[in-house]
């Protein structure tokens, strides 16, 4: 790929975000970043990958962190800022690729060669496939979806001034339960063909 | 309305720590709204007293000469210009040192003296954050100090958690053993007038012993982690004169700071207040600056002398309409005479409050506390105020929240790879606290009654 293009895709969790990330990735012929950024920091740099993933897109603990002189004592946020950086030194570098969550719009702001998009879907098909992935129950499914798109949305509103999930600030905003994933990584290929030839 | 103007200041202030402690906004910015509250509703519309505006505005005082000059530091209550203008004055000095590469050269070079043991670093390094912190703000020590210790952790293939964790500790109880080493110690010594002698004599005594077991803790807790992971460093270890930027500035700023550390151990002899050695200080340091001054003023931490002048009204608001009062009622009533459980609960209670709870507002409230207290129950107000220190001081140390070291010191770890949770954080300094607390509860207690 000649030109540099950065695609990122914030995802509620269980609207298969992550998969169309993936589908998109083969695709493009384009390196998927999402939990696997950190293990890439932590090979760099020689650290321990399990202390770190501990606190991999979580929100902080807000009255168990304290921030002095820009100085937070929260591992949350200091991880998420390295990961930021990393993001940042990446797209810098001229390195094309698609990052899944981690606030990738707002860290990638920036710079024109970048796609932004949000991935949502329907309740019950959310459920249908946490409940079959995980082995759940429909209620502890439900459950699960709700709590963890609670800490996606603390996570992202943190560190962002626009707000998860919000259309406005992505540049397509999808309901990946109307086309199915295939049929949405489909229509999102053509979408970044398109914005791809007029850059 | 005297009530009315009590229970208001009371609230503005619950406001000031629950904002303090969300951080929704600034810090500096939710100090400075809740002192204009103050002056506007508490002074203005309740008790419409002009005087109370100016005695707490407090710019009377800068313009009287035993401000500059002579033993007595300033007593009056609202904002304490001392503190502020001290606070300044350092931070420019300090900001010169860092520039001129002054920490990191220092850092670098006890590495190499100890011949870059992990042991001997880490004890080295513990006693070193002591003895800085006795002079100089403890964030700026334990940042150089935290840094180079991660640096050297991953040449010398160690965890540097537990050695940053010891070094945080001992900043903390550096910072307790004189006045200009903490921020409460500060506050205390400006507004109550006690000299550098006077904390070193006092809260230093009982930091110096503390500071023996605590390196003895640490050192038999964390021995076993320190130990290197086998892998051998292979590559060029750094010399310390790397560290240095600018040779003429890196000797300029080293002399400066032995004459800020000269004028403040004899500032009761030769009667220059703490503002005084700040100007100095802050003066010399810009003076041989140069080019460097726009970067050097850049650097200072404006937000935080704000953060103070905010805190400051506010509390001098609550002094003013006498609602502290009440609290110092009720430790003489609930102490009931017996000192032993006076001196107790300014001790344990400070320690743990200070533990969750930026310990500078509560340093600031407390002290018009024990002013209070001591005129009620006729206890000495010094003994008072050195349990205070102490308390504010060590427990701090507790959390990683419970102080600014803590805050800055877990933070480098993490940015350099290095996460330290609360329990990790707590399962080694909250002993070392209680420890201290416990050898520091004696030494009041033998000394003092």
């Amino acid at each position: 790929m000649s030109k540099q293009v950065l695609i990122s895709i914030g995802r509620e969790f269980g609207s298969g975000g992550h998969l169309i990330g993936e589908i998109l990735s083969k695709k493009l012929d384009l390196p998927l970043y999402d939990n696997n950024l950190l293990r890439e920091i932590t090979t760099k740099k020689n650290l321990d990958h399990a202390e770190l993933e501990r606190y991999d897109e979580l929100p902080k603990l807000p009255f168990f962190s304290r921030t002095i002189r820009g100085f937070s004592n929260s591992p949350e946020e200091n991880i998420a800022n390295l990961q930021f950086e990393y993001i940042k030194t990446l797209a810098g570098s001229g390195e094309s690729f698609i990052i899944v969550g981690r606030c990738g719009e707002a860290v990638l702001k920036d710079f024109d060669c970048l796609i932004s998009i949000f991935i949502n879907a329907d309740l019950e098909a959310k459920v249908d496939k946490i409940s079959k992935e995980h082995n759940l129950s429909r209620t502890e499914a439900e459950l699960m979806i709700k709590q963890r798109n609670s800490a996606r949305k603390a996570y992202h509103n943190y560190y962002c001034t626009d707000k998860w999930g919000d259309s406005r600030h992505y540049d397509i905003s999808l309901n990946s339960t109307r086309l199915g994933i295939e049929g949405s990584a489909e229509l999102l290929e053509a979408y970044i063909r398109a914005r791809m030839a007029l850059m | 309305m005297e009530y009315m103007a009590q229970i208001i200041a009371g609230l503005i202030f619950i406001v000031m720590f629950g904002l303090i402690i969300t951080e929704k906004i600034e810090r500096h910015i939710t100090t400075l709204m809740c002192g204009a509250f103050t002056l506007v509703v508490v002074f203005g519309i309740c008790m419409r007293s002009a005087s109370a505006i100016w005695k707490t505005l407090n710019f009377g005082s800068i313009f009287k000469l035993g401000f500059w000059y002579g033993a007595e530091e300033s007593s009056s209550a609202g904002i304490n210009w001392a503190t502020i203008i001290f606070i300044a004055g350092m931070m420019v000095m300090v900001e010169g040192m860092a520039a001129a590469g002054f920490f990191r050269w220092l850092c670098m070079k006890i590495a190499s003296l100890v011949h870059y043991k992990t042991m001997h670093i880490f004890v080295t390094f513990m006693l070193m954050s002591a003895f800085l912190s006795m002079f100089i703000d403890s964030i700026t020590v334990i940042m150089f100090l935290a840094a180079a210790t991660v640096e050297l952790a991953q040449m010398l293939k160690f965890n540097p958690v537990p050695m940053i964790l010891s070094e945080i500790f001992c900043a903390n109880l550096g910072g307790s053993a004189t006045m200009c080493g903490d921020p409460p110690n500060i506050i205390i010594g400006t507004s109550l007038g006690y000299s550098f002698a006077d904390f070193i004599s006092n809260t230093g005594i009982a930091a110096a012993i503390s500071l023996v077991f605590s390196v003895l803790f640490f050192y038999f807790s964390y021995r076993r982690e320190l130990v290197s992971d086998g892998g051998v460093y292979t590559g060029k270890l750094p010399d310390p004169k790397d560290a240095i930027k600018d040779k003429r500035s890196f000797t300029v700023s080293t002399v400066i700071f032995l004459c800020a550390v000269v004028l403040l151990v004899t500032h009761a002899q030769t009667g220059l207040s703490v503002a005084t050695i700040g100007v100095f200080t802050a003066a010399a340091t810009l003076a041989a600056a140069g080019k460097r001054i726009p970067y050097i003023l850049k650097k200072v931490d404006y937000k935080t002398l704000l953060f103070f002048i905010g805190l400051f009204v506010v509390v001098g608001g609550l002094e003013e309409t006498g609602a502290l009062e009440v609290i110092s009622y009720f430790i003489g009533k609930i102490s009931n005479g017996n000192r032993y459980l006076m001196f107790g609960i300014i001790i344990w209670i400070s320690a743990f409050a200070s533990a969750f709870v930026d310990n500078i507002p509560f340093a600031a409230t407390m002290l018009p506390v024990i002013k209070s207290l001591s005129a009620a129950q006729g206890v000495d107000l010094s003994s008072l105020a050195w349990a205070l220190s102490i308390g504010t001081d060590i427990g701090g140390s507790a959390t990683p929240i419970g102080a600014s070291a803590n805050v800055v010191g877990t933070s480098v770890a993490a940015r350099g790879g290095y996460p330290i949770s609360w329990a990790r954080y707590c399962k080694r300094s909250v002993p070392a606290t209680v420890i201290v607390l416990v050898i520091s509860t004696v030494y009041i207690f033998v000394r003092y009654l």
